[in-house]
């Protein structure tokens, strides 16, 4: 009976002493980085990760902002039509009227604020995959990842082939959006941050559109040389969300007002 | 007695291996459900900021339509249609505008070759000037003119050959950047340390002045929606 009490301890102590020694040798080269998981920031961050509680709690916060947004929407919806239909009446009245109402519409369209739809193209652009990346690249890791720069020269190319609107991750491009870093998300438009992958819809002859990135000179041939992925792909049919935002004009006004 | 210390030899042996597997097994355990939920975490916070600030502006739409529907029903009807009619010409970049603002010229950089000529030390090339109206974007510019073409949506600056297109429209050096908004922001911006014209300015010859009124076209050219139709309500 004593023995077997014995081998207990001693069963005990020796897992007590394996764990130990993993610490300490740990503690002796700390790129071994596992003592420092034991810390108590690192603790700390751990459970805070991992707590179901609150990822449950931003699912429902996510869930009840979808639900609001598509509430707006709806309400815009029949606001606008609202709208319409008093353009219609107003248009009715005046002389010129209805070309005052195609000039509205064609603006609209110009300005990015109607939903567009026609044939196209999708481009999925990503960053290069990890294992693919030789250890001794990583150095080189800022070739192998979209840039906001690159963002900017496929709009700008998409634009030169004609493009009629173009969004990124559902968001419309219009004139003064802008594209910029913001660490390790893209900023596109106003407040608006993505990380890849980026998807990106024009609209416009898909053909043209296409055939533009196999240029000498295209961004496309700087990617693919990279290894980021970069796939175009011919659509019968894209969809492309109007601008979302409020465009305020503080500083400039139109010249020649109150004619 | 003997066999008895073999027997104690083996199971703290394999007690000790048994130790060295928990340790590492629950370092494994903690790096990947740490990091896969923490990622998620961020996927979920970036979400909801993205969502707050649509429906944040998707809210101030429905206050203007709101507004613009009261002009209708209460002020005049052919008054608010002219009037909606101004505002989308504006926001399309078909009306002139004015107002405060910054004039940056791009020009190549010449320097006293040992003959006494003029040498080059880089061309503009086309992304230069994408990049400045993109910092000027971000900085808030409201109405952009390159050479007096009016940046609007589908404005290209591209290269072909020895000029740069700009609303399918070929133009070279000097290069005149208009842009109206805050004149002091938008120099700022422009002029950061390490920002766009520091870079450049190395290779090109920039200036960027504030001007208190400055004066930018109207677009110009024809557009011709080809591909693109306006979606229509599906229940209408």
């Amino acid at each position: 009976m004593k023995i077997k009490k014995d081998l207990w301890v001693l069963t005990l102590i020796a897992i007590l002493a394996g764990f130990f020694i993993i610490r300490v040798l740990e503690a002796q080269n700390p790129q071994l980085g596992i003592s420092s998981m034991l810390s108590p920031q690192a603790l700390d961050q751990y459970f805070e990760g991992r707590s179901l509680g609150k990822i449950e709690e931003y699912l429902k916060v996510s869930k009840e902002l979808e639900q609001e947004r598509a509430d707006l929407l709806e309400e815009i919806r029949a606001l606008g039509e609202i709208i319409s239909r008093h353009e219609k009446e107003a248009a009715e009245k005046i002389e010129e009227g209805e070309q005052i109402r195609e000039e509205l519409e064609i603006s609209r369209m110009i300005a990015g604020m109607l939903d567009v739809e026609g044939p196209g193209v999708e481009i999925i652009l990503d960053d290069r995959k990890r294992d693919t990346i030789l250890e001794s690249d990583l150095g080189m890791m800022g070739y192998y990842i979209v840039h906001d720069s690159d963002l900017l020269e496929v709009v700008n190319e998409l634009r030169a082939a004609g493009a009629e609107a173009v969004a990124i991750n559902g968001v419309r491009i219009i004139g003064s959006s802008r594209i910029s870093c913001g660490g390790p998300t893209i900023n596109v438009g106003k407040e608006q941050r993505f990380v890849p992958p980026f998807v990106i819809h024009a609209v416009g002859d898909p053909d043209a559109l296409a055939s533009y990135f196999q240029r000498e000179d295209s961004i496309y041939q700087t990617l693919m040389f990279w290894g980021l992925r970069f796939e175009i792909e011919k659509k019968d049919l894209v969809q492309i969300p109007r601008y979302i935002g409020d465009i305020e004009y503080k500083h400039a006004k139109p010249i020649g007002e109150g004619e | 007695m003997k066999k008895s210390y073999a027997g104690q030899l083996a199971i703290s042996l394999v007690s000790l291996i048994l130790g060295l597997m928990l340790a590492a097994q629950f370092k494994n355990v903690q790096k990947v459900g740490g990091n896969v939920s923490r990622q998620r975490t961020q996927e979920l916070t970036e979400h909801i900021k993205k969502l707050e600030s649509d429906n944040e502006s998707l809210s101030n739409q429905i206050k203007e339509y709101e507004d613009i529907i009261k002009s209708y029903e209460n002020v005049s009807k052919d008054e608010t249609l002219v009037n909606e009619l101004a505002k989308s010409k504006s926001l399309a970049g078909l009306l002139p505008m004015e107002g405060p603002g910054v004039v940056v010229t791009v020009d190549n950089l010449y320097i006293n070759s040992w003959d006494g000529g003029h040498q080059t030390v880089q061309n503009v090339h086309y992304d230069d000037l994408l990049r400045l109206v993109n910092e000027l974007n971000a900085a808030g510019a409201e109405a952009i003119a390159i050479n007096n073409e009016r940046v609007i949506p589908t404005t290209e600056i591209r290269n072909a050959g020895d000029y740069i297109v700009i609303n399918t429209n070929r133009h070279s050096v000097p290069f005149e950047i208009k842009a109206i908004g805050n004149s002091e922001n938008l120099k700022a911006a422009l002029n950061l340390l390490g920002g766009v014209v520091d870079n450049l300015s190395q290779i090109l010859n920039i200036k960027v002045k504030t001007e208190s009124n400055i004066s930018i076209p109207a677009y110009e050219g024809t557009i011709n929606y080809r591909y693109a139709e306006p979606v229509q309500d599906k229940k209408s």
